[in-house]
């Protein structure tokens, strides 16, 4: 479990880092390395060279922002985790960040990293989708800004360029209530399933919410048909066992050592119930 | 039973405990828990160079073609070989077993015709570094032609397909015996209760992997090898056995080891190919197995079915058992044991227990297929034998509606000596006062309230028991006991310095249990001098102590007999120049706390540093005729079989949302004679009983129907953590034996003996509410969860009618 030769730059800066993903096909972002170099030493990847960001200016750092918070791709998932700005404004981000693995890992696993990996069992995509954040983007040609929703297109797949670098992450801090819900067998293991919910209450009635489900799917998925069931709905018990049965008619899960489809299906089930709940008891 | 004659170096000295049974703290980890150790991967030699292993991605083909020229012409590579370069020195590791019925195989050290598993060595290659060894793999040429992979006992034993050619019919061992009149109680049974019960396959998975460092140097002709083996004695004699090396000029080194479980005590073709690509190269050459090189072709672990019934009487006495195992050995026997580790033991050591069943029957079978093969992992074929028995009688409980407790009270061996039906005899044991401990402990009747009161808010907890007798101390009467004809023995070697301190070295390895601490008590109380003044080396090269390896629960009571031998050598020199010094009769000297007195008159004693210091520098100290040598070697085995003995009562609760099992708490009784060190037994439980929760719950090396290994890495191969961890309860009884220095009997194995009963017992008792029974392992979220919703179709209880 030697990784195969690759050449190793760590530029200064933005444009320097864009050169040389311009310049060479087969080079590859290095962030936190806790993706990249498992996939490298067991030779499933095989870059020419690794463009480390560690030195890179600018993106390390979280964000109070107009109804949002920005956060940049060299923050660590330790530092969202302890963060207390994203505890305050968007607090699904530091629920999540628990379920992430162990603290060395953490320590060293990056949030633009996560996210850019697109890993269908990661948080943050989970999260990211749920929450309809914007990614952006910095590419030779300039900078583009991409919704979550066009985001996440594929298993380990995004929308990015090969030639892109994602700098920051806006998290919108608009939302009302929130819930994280995750089934792992121990603390630290990737979930069997990821449920991420969002929503707007007025008046006891939920005006708007967005569902996503993570690690029991192939890529990270919007539960769109639970989300309609939700908008116009009290945050209650009733409600929550609608959303239930919904999602699990609706999802369509992976089977795997770890889990059938069938298992996985009422998992997630079980696990929009118990946010559908938290959203309730949550304020 | 036969048993073995009496011999000299089956006596120990009568000692006083002082240091024993103190929590002494283990000396070992200021240095292994900084950081200091230094294990294989740690060891650099001047101009060593690395080795890397080609590894078969498919279960079972046929090689049609193998070129090593590109490999061989890649940068930094040194040598490159192929099963048939490999050939020219080492036809293979043959592997049996001397029971009734097996048939050997021959290991090839790299696959020459056929691959018969997913991680079998194909080739090899020496190269500057890992990494270009790692490169240069990826250029080999070679073709296979795959063939029909055999990935299931019960197909391998019905005759379809065969997985090794060596083995036509897929059997690796066939056998069994009867003792008393088992159809006979069949017959007039009352109730037959009775079912079928897998144990998973697993992998010891220890922290540390494997690692073989070898060095050859041509003008002595010596060979060092270093590798972090439980058996360094036993690999020095196959290197010679096999390959030739000279024995006197062979030295193995085993430095510090980060578990070893088992899975390294056999004898490897990695080990046997390094020492030979040494020589060729003329250079060191080293190999850390990497984690997924572990999982798929360190040994694997307890893969088998057990089917196991009792014939019950009308007050629900076990009348006689019938136990019939089949194992999945993998592609061959694992040298140096077999297939018969699992199915062969698990009948032939387990099936009566603790319980006074007049009447025994058993048949063993290991069959073949396309996988790993199955090797020892700690309390090897007893976890699968244990599992079957202690599962039978949680269920035997519930057929008569008696309690788990009453149940085995009612069925528990009255009185010792006790012997089973085939033969064994138990001298000693708390059977009975240990199901009256736990039960205590556990304080049953409060559980049964709570979990009533759980069930009325639907929260499922269960309490699973689980009770175990461990053979202990693997000797040369244990052996023979067991019907297997093996010799064992160990040395130990005490010196005692001018200074009064000592210095001790044995002849077993240390994988992290605590060795130097518990044999540091056992010389200290011997020689009478304080632990703190005494040094003991575990066998860190075979050039020290003899030993048989660390294996079967022997290091307390063999290294231990030999290090209080020995030191009883030493001791009676210090009493002799002590009686002269104090002008008394060596009899009436006592050596207790540092000093040696004369027994009565306390008052007149002497420090043993002072005679320590008088024997080297002071010869008007000495009796006469007297022969000033303060060391000792002494070798040590036991004169009878011995068997520890024990329970654990696990507390469960499930989640029938996700299937998830939460371990509540576990309460153990351990009965291992006399306590060396409380600290360092009730570690061996926490880790042992850890291992069974993992066995149980997390782990499972799975394969698919082509014989594709799916668990390569601990992303996907579950091992258990701190926080599935329960706390314990740990409660003590000690029965001296009788044959033992200082009355210590072996303990090592049974946490993961015993602990997977417990669990299965626990779940099972969560699950009555819902009419299932479950008796396969793992358990995973999947099917408790299908239990937990009525999903799962083998619903009721097998209770046959007779
Ligand atoms: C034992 C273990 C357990 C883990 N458990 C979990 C878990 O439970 N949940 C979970 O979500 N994750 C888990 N992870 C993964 C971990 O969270 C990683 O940190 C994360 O997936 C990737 O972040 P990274 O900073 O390490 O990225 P890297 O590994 O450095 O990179 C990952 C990928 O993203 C690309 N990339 C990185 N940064 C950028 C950027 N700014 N712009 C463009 N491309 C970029 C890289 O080229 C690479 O393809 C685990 C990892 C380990 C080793």
């Amino acid at each position: 479990m030697k990784a195969a030769k690759f050449k190793y730059v760590a530029p200064r800066s933005l444009e320097e880092a864009l050169g040389h993903l311009g310049s060479d096909p087969d080079a590859k972002v290095l962030s936190g390395g806790q993706s990249l170099m498992p996939l490298l030493a067991m030779r499933l990847a095989a870059p020419s060279v690794l463009v480390d960001l560690q030195h890179v200016p600018g993106l390390n750092a979280i964000e109070d922002i107009d109804n949002a918070v920005r956060i940049g791709a060299r923050v660590t998932h330790r530092a969202v985790e302890h963060s207390e700005l994203v505890a305050r404004r968007v607090p699904i981000l530091s629920l999540a960040a628990r379920h992430i693995a162990h603290p060395q890992i953490r320590s060293r696993g990056t949030f633009g990293g996560s996210t850019a990996h697109a890993d269908p069992s990661g948080e943050w995509p989970t999260v990211l989708l749920a929450v309809g954040a914007t990614m952006h983007l910095q590419g030779a040609a300039g900078r583009r800004d991409v919704h979550a929703d066009d985001f996440f297109v594929g298993p380990f797949t995004s929308s990015m360029e090969p030639a892109e670098i994602l700098t920051q992450v806006s998290v919108p801090a608009t939302w009302d209530r929130w819930s994280f819900q995750e089934a792992a067998v121990k603390a630290g293991d990737y979930g069997l399933a990821l449920v991420a919910a969002v929503a707007s209450v007025e008046n006891d009635t939920i005006t708007d919410a967005r569902v996503s489900v993570g690690a029991a799917v192939g890529s990270v998925t919007r539960l769109r048909e639970v989300e309609q069931l939700l908008i116009g709905a009290a945050p209650d018990l009733n409600t929550a066992e609608r959303a239930a049965r919904v999602a699990t008619d609706s999802v369509k899960p992976i089977s795997d050592i770890h889990g059938s489809s069938d298992y996985r299906r009422n998992l997630v089930g079980s696990l929009v119930k118990r946010a559908i709940v938290e959203l309730k008891n949550g304020a | 039973m036969k048993t073995v004659e009496k011999h000299q170096h089956m006596d120990t000295p009568e000692i006083a405990a002082r240091s024993v049974g103190a929590r002494v703290l283990r000396s070992e980890d200021p240095r292994l828990l900084s950081g200091r150790g230094q294990f294989i991967a740690d060891i650099e030699l001047p101009g060593q160079l690395h080795v890397a292993f080609v590894r078969s991605p498919v279960a079972h083909a046929r090689i049609t073609h193998i070129d090593l020229s590109a490999v061989r012409d890649a940068e930094g590579v040194h040598l490159a070989w192929s099963g048939a370069d490999a050939a020219q020195f080492c036809e293979g590791l043959v592997g049996e077993f001397a029971v009734e019925g097996c048939n050997p195989t021959t290991m090839p050290l790299l696959a020459t015709d056929e691959v018969l598993y997913v991680g079998e060595p194909i080739a090899v290659v020496v190269a500057e570094t890992r990494y270009a060894a790692e490169d240069a793999c990826e250029l080999l040429d070679w073709d296979f032609e795959e063939l029909p992979a055999v990935v299931n006992a019960d197909a391998a034993a019905a005759g379809v397909g065969v997985a090794n050619p060596q083995l036509p019919d897929n059997f690796g061992l066939r056998g069994g015996a009867s003792f008393g009149d088992v159809a006979g109680a069949f017959e007039q049974a009352h109730q037959i209760v009775e079912g079928r019960f897998y144990t998973c396959r697993v992998s010891a998975a220890p922290m540390e992997t494997r690692g073989v460092i070898a060095d050859y140097e041509w003008a002595s002709k010596s060979l060092r090898v270093w590798s972090n083996t439980q058996m360094p004695h036993f690999l020095r004699y196959m290197l010679t056995a096999y390959l030739g090396f000279p024995e006197q000029n062979v030295e193995v080194i085993t430095p510090d080891t980060g578990g070893g479980f088992g899975q390294k005590a056999h004898v490897y073709p990695e080990e046997m190919l390094l020492p030979l690509l040494a020589r060729e190269v003329d250079r060191p050459v080293k190999w850390i197995e990497d984690r997924r090189e572990n999982l798929m072709a360190g040994a694997h672990a307890h893969e088998q079915y057990v089917d196991i019934a009792y014939a019950l009487d009308a007050t629900g006495k076990i009348t006689a058992v019938r136990t019939h195992a089949l194992g999945d050995g993998g592609a061959y026997h694992a040298p140096p044991w077999s297939m018969a580790v699992e199915p062969w033991c698990a009948v032939v050591m387990t099936p009566t227990g603790l319980y006074d069943a007049p009447a025994a029957e058993y048949t063993y079978a290991a069959v073949a297929t396309n996988k790993t093969p199955v090797g020892a992992y700690r309390g090897v074929g007893y976890m699968a034998g244990t599992f079957a028995r202690e599962c039978l009688a949680d269920e035997a409980a519930r057929a008569t509606g008696m309690s788990p407790f009453e149940f085995r009270r009612h069925n528990v061996v009255p009185e010792f000596p006790w012997t089973n039906p085939q033969g064994i005899v138990y001298d000693e044991g708390s059977w009975r006062e240990s199901i009256d401990v736990l039960e205590s402990m556990v304080d049953y009747p409060a559980f049964l309230q709570r979990q009533a009161e759980l069930r009325a808010q639907g929260r499922y907890i269960g309490l699973g028991l689980s009770f175990f007798v461990e053979s202990s101390g693997e000797s040369t009467a244990g052996s023979q006991e067991h019907g297997l004809g093996d010799v064992y023995h160990d040395t130990a070697t005490v010196r005692l310095s001018p200074n009064g301190t000592a210095h001790v070295t044995i002849g077993l390895s240390a994988q992290g249990q605590g060795l130097a601490t518990t044999m540091a008590q056992m010389a200290a109380d011997t020689l009478g001098v304080r632990v703190e003044d005494v040094i003991v080396e575990t066998a860190r090269s075979t050039s020290h102590a003899y030993g048989s390896g660390t294996i079967g629960s022997r290091g307390a009571v063999i290294a231990g007999g030999a290090v209080s031998r020995a030191a009883g050598v030493v001791r009676e020199k210090i009493r002799a120049v002590a009686a002269n010094l104090l002008e008394a009769a060596v009899d009436d000297v006592d050596l207790v706390d540092g000093n040696a007195s004369v027994k009565g008159a306390p008052d007149t004693s002497i420090s043993i540093a002072e005679v320590a210091t008088a024997i080297y520098f002071d010869m008007s100290s000495w009796p006469e005729d007297f022969d000033p040598v303060l060391e000792a070697t002494q070798a040590y085995d036991t004169a009878r079989a011995m068997f520890s003995n024990g329970a654990h009562a696990m507390v469960v609760e499930l989640d029938p949302e996700t299937g998830f099992v939460r371990f509540e708490k576990v309460f153990s009784v351990e009965d291992c004679g006399t306590v060396i060190n409380p600290n360092i037994v009730e570690g061996q439980i926490r880790g042992g009983v850890v291992q069974g929760i993992g066995a149980s719950v997390f782990e499972e090396l799975a394969y698919d129907e082509s014989g594709q290994l799916l668990t390569t890495t601990f992303l996907d191969y579950g091992i258990p953590t701190m926080d599935v961890s329960p706390p314990f309860e740990i409660h003590h009884i000690e029965t001296p034996s009788k044959h033992s220095a200082s009355g210590v009997k072996g303990m090592g194995e049974s946490g993961l003996i015993a602990a997977p009963a417990a669990v299965l017992n626990a779940v099972n008792d969560a699950l009555t509410p819902f009419g299932v029974v479950l008796r396969e392992l793992p358990l995973s979220p999947e099917k408790i969860r299908a239990a937990m919703s009525g999903a799962t179709e083998s619903a009721a209880p097998q209770v046959v009618a007779p």
